[in-house]
């Protein structure tokens, strides 16, 4: 037991923050434009490295490695903020190679394809009503709910109208699932555990929002100076950093145990993927608030890069059930081994 | 990141397992007094003779001599077969014991590890003062040294069960002029020493329940040779007694909480019904505690894993600091399940008492403020405060 990152993995999470930290610093957020974001150049460069299909089987056009390393990785992603179409991406070709759709697999693996995400708008909408995030010029849309995991072609969709998005770097529409609606690929839940890697793979993407609103609030706290002291010596901004690196350490902890559980086909995957992105989507909204605070007046502006923390968090915790709908199934497991 | 244990540590697992579900004691812990010490130094004395004693204490003072990974095997077996807490052994198991392994001398470790581990002996801890708390370091007990003794006057207060204890790992002050963390030293006192007296305290769970006393010592009389550590370098020979508090003692506690939210939600649901395990408040409450508690494990497994690989032990006040709280949010839910029957304290149902007993999981061994001043400055690097 070693719930630390091996020495191939540490090679991994480097080799990922190093493609991040140049191709991808949260500045570009800002730079790019107040609507969208540029992060679809970056799909073809990830699909060479490797990393869009780290945790499928070789056999299977994949890497062959585990959702051990999918989990690292997404972590980095959260980090970065990167558009949540990498969800599409990953597990879109997830999908496609259980259902046997090998050029679709294929073609997504190589980054090439623009793939959208298609999220229950719940109590708020009707039942075959959907946000469709970063879908607008999507080839295909991966939508995973209870039953079944399906990439979709877009005109699926109907009434398809264009709102605002409070996380306004990414583009969100509204739209129906026609009845006649055929999807390209698509599995029930259960092959694969999808369901259960999509919430685990969001609880790690969590677990890096919450991490970069944490160190964006510690650097600032060591460099801001009040009263003639950084403003992180008084205990009052102190605590709230702890308070964050404390909650970071919980939903990293779980996130990793989840992914590990996902491997060894535990009868208690459902319940950890859960719990995991309870804890983490809890995490990453809190640490992004205290974030917000720690930073004062600057923190409310949109030339911080504060409040993209915040937005992109309550995303994470929006998609596939919110914390609402994830404590309710989470009482519905037996008792975890 | 893995994981699996290994077929010897699986194997380990079995075999602590069979021992545990034969011997572990069946009668209930008293809650105070003699019997309950005789029932903790009988169950240590059980596991001793077992062969099940002290899993990561060296061999040759008659511990296991396994690595941490055992220890977590043991003690999450020790918390599913239902074994009680000792907690009368458990500062001469986690901090006295492996205090004078790292620092003592061989006639010490000879002298005192070996009760410790077989049920001999209670040891208890002598560090907070009435003025030195979260600052430990400003503790005045004075020691005087006369000839090859020390003669001891002053006051130390919380010692838990002090009432109950043979031995004390006691902090004193053998050099007021030195600076406050130079001029300390660390001792082992023999409680029936001439000149010690003792002053019951109790605690705010129910009338005469006692936990803890303050001692007095009036010119107590110390052999010199009982100094661990050089005269005047207690500091950093306390130091690492709290590491070991702060790192491992933890997981069987961690453990048995995990479990007892499962219990709750059994309780909750049998009592109540379905409805009301679903009722919003909590329901939510719950659930997110389900959750909590597999994050608090996978974080003790942190805790292993990094000690593994040593990384810096300040990162376990990451752990520390969450699961005093959890510990007392589960506790505060257990108290609000049950309605107005917490109005009654019974002896015989435990919710309410330990209810009110965790407020003290946010202050003992370092306050949450003392963690997060810690996790503040020596994990994220912020500007000291002192
Ligand atoms: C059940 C129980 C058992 C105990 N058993 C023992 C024992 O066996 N042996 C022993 O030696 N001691 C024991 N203690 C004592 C324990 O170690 C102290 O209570 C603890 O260190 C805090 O000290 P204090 O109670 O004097 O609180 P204080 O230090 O007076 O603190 C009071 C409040 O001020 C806050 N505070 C203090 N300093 C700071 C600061 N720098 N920054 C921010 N906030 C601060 C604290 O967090 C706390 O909220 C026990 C305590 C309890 C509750």
């Amino acid at each position: 037991m070693d719930l630390l990152p091996s020495a191939e993995q540490q090679q991994i999470i480097d080799t990922i923050k190093d493609f991040l930290v140049n191709e991808a610093s949260v500045d570009r957020l800002r730079e790019f434009s107040a609507i969208g974001n540029p992060d679809f150049e970056l799909w073809p460069q990830l699909g060479e490295l490797g990393f869009l299909g780290l945790g499928l089987p070789e056999d299977k056009g994949g890497v062959g490695l585990s959702a051990g390393e999918e989990m690292l990785v997404f972590q980095q992603f959260g980090y970065h903020l990167l558009s949540p179409a990498i969800f599409g991406i990953v597990l879109g070709a997830r999908i496609a190679a259980s259902a046997g759709e090998v050029e679709l697999r294929d073609e997504l693996l190589s980054g090439t394809m623009r793939v959208g995400l298609a999220n229950s708008r719940g109590l708020a909408g009707g039942p075959r009503d959907y946000h469709l995030f970063e879908a607008d010029e999507a080839d295909v849309i991966l939508l995973i709910e209870e039953s079944n995991a399906a990439l979709y072609p877009r005109d699926a969709f109907e009434q398809i109208a264009r709102v605002n998005a409070t996380d306004a770097v990414l583009v969100l529409e509204r739209a129906t699932l026609s009845n006649a609606a055929r999807p390209r690929a698509e599995v029930p839940v259960k092959v694969d555990n999808v369901h259960a890697r999509a919430l685990m793979l969001m609880g790690a993407y969590a677990v890096g929002i919450g991490e970069g609103a944490r160190d964006l609030a510690i650097e600032y706290a060591k460099v801001r100076e009040q009263f003639g002291k950084p403003i992180g010596f008084f205990q009052a901004i102190k605590h709230m950093c702890a308070d964050m690196a404390i909650r970071s350490e919980a939903a990293l902890c779980q996130a990793s145990f989840a992914s590990l559980v996902i491997d060894e086909g535990s009868p208690d995957t459902n319940f950890h993927a859960v719990a995991s992105k309870i804890v983490a989507c809890e995490t990453a909204i809190k640490n992004a608030a205290d974030c917000v605070q720690v930073h004062g007046a600057f923190g409310f502006t949109a030339e911080a890069n504060v409040h993209h923390y915040l937005k992109r968090a309550h995303v994470a915790d929006l998609i596939w059930g919110s914390l609402r709908e994830q404590r309710e199934r989470i009482l519905t497991f037996p008792t975890p081994a | 990141m893995d994981l699996k244990f290994s077929v010897e540590d699986q194997q380990f697992r079995e075999e602590a397992r069979d021992w545990l579900n034969a011997n572990v004691f069946k009668e209930r812990r008293p809650h105070g007094g003699e019997a309950m010490r005789q029932y903790d130094l009988a169950w240590q004395r059980c596991q001793y003779e077992g062969g099940w004693a002290g899993v990561s204490w060296p061999k040759e003072y008659g511990g296991m001599g396994l690595g941490l990974t055992r220890q977590l095997i043991w003690y999450e077996e020790y918390a599913r077969a239902n074994a009680p807490d000792n907690h009368l052994c458990f500062v001469g198991l986690n901090h006295g014991g492996p205090t004078i392994i790292a620092h003592g001398s061989e006639q010490q470790k000879k002298e005192h590890l070996r009760p410790i581990l077989a049920g001999d002996k209670i040891w208890c801890q002598g560090f907070s003062e009435p003025n030195a708390g979260s600052d430990l370091a400003a503790l005045k007990t004075r020691a005087v040294i006369e000839g090859d003794e020390l003669v001891v006057t002053g006051s130390k207060i919380w010692t838990s069960h002090g009432h109950l204890s043979d031995m004390q790992e006691l902090l004193v002050r053998t050099d007021p002029d030195a600076p406050k963390h130079k001029g300390i030293s660390w001792v082992i006192f023999d409680m029936k020493t001439p000149g010690l007296e003792l002053r019951p305290i109790e605690i705010m769970t129910a009338p005469n329940h006692t936990h803890f006393v303050q001692c007095f010592y009036d010119e107590a009389r110390v052999p010199l040779k009982n100094v661990v550590g050089k005269v005047n370098d207690g500091w950093s020979v306390a130091m690492s007694t709290l590491g070991f508090e702060r790192g491992t003692a933890q997981i069987k506690d961690q453990i048995r909480y995990a479990f007892l939210v499962e219990e709750m939600i059994e309780r909750a649901r049998e009592r109540y019904g379905d409805a009301f395990v679903k009722n919003d408040e909590f329901g939510a409450r719950l659930a997110q505690l389900r959750a909590d508690m597999a994050a608090a494990r996978a974080m003790t497994y942190m805790v292993v894993s990094r000690a593994q690989h040593n990384v810096s032990p300040a990162m376990a006040s990451l752990m520390r600091a969450m699961v005093g709280e959890v510990q007392q949010r589960v506790r505060r839910l257990a108290f609000d399940i049950i309605g107005a029957d917490g109005l009654e304290n019974p002896e015989d149902d435990d919710w309410v008492y330990f209810y009110l007993r965790t407020y003290s999981t946010t202050i003992a061994a370092g306050t949450s403020q003392i963690q997060r001043n810690i996790i503040g400055e020596r994990v994220l690097g912020l500007p000291r405060s002192r």
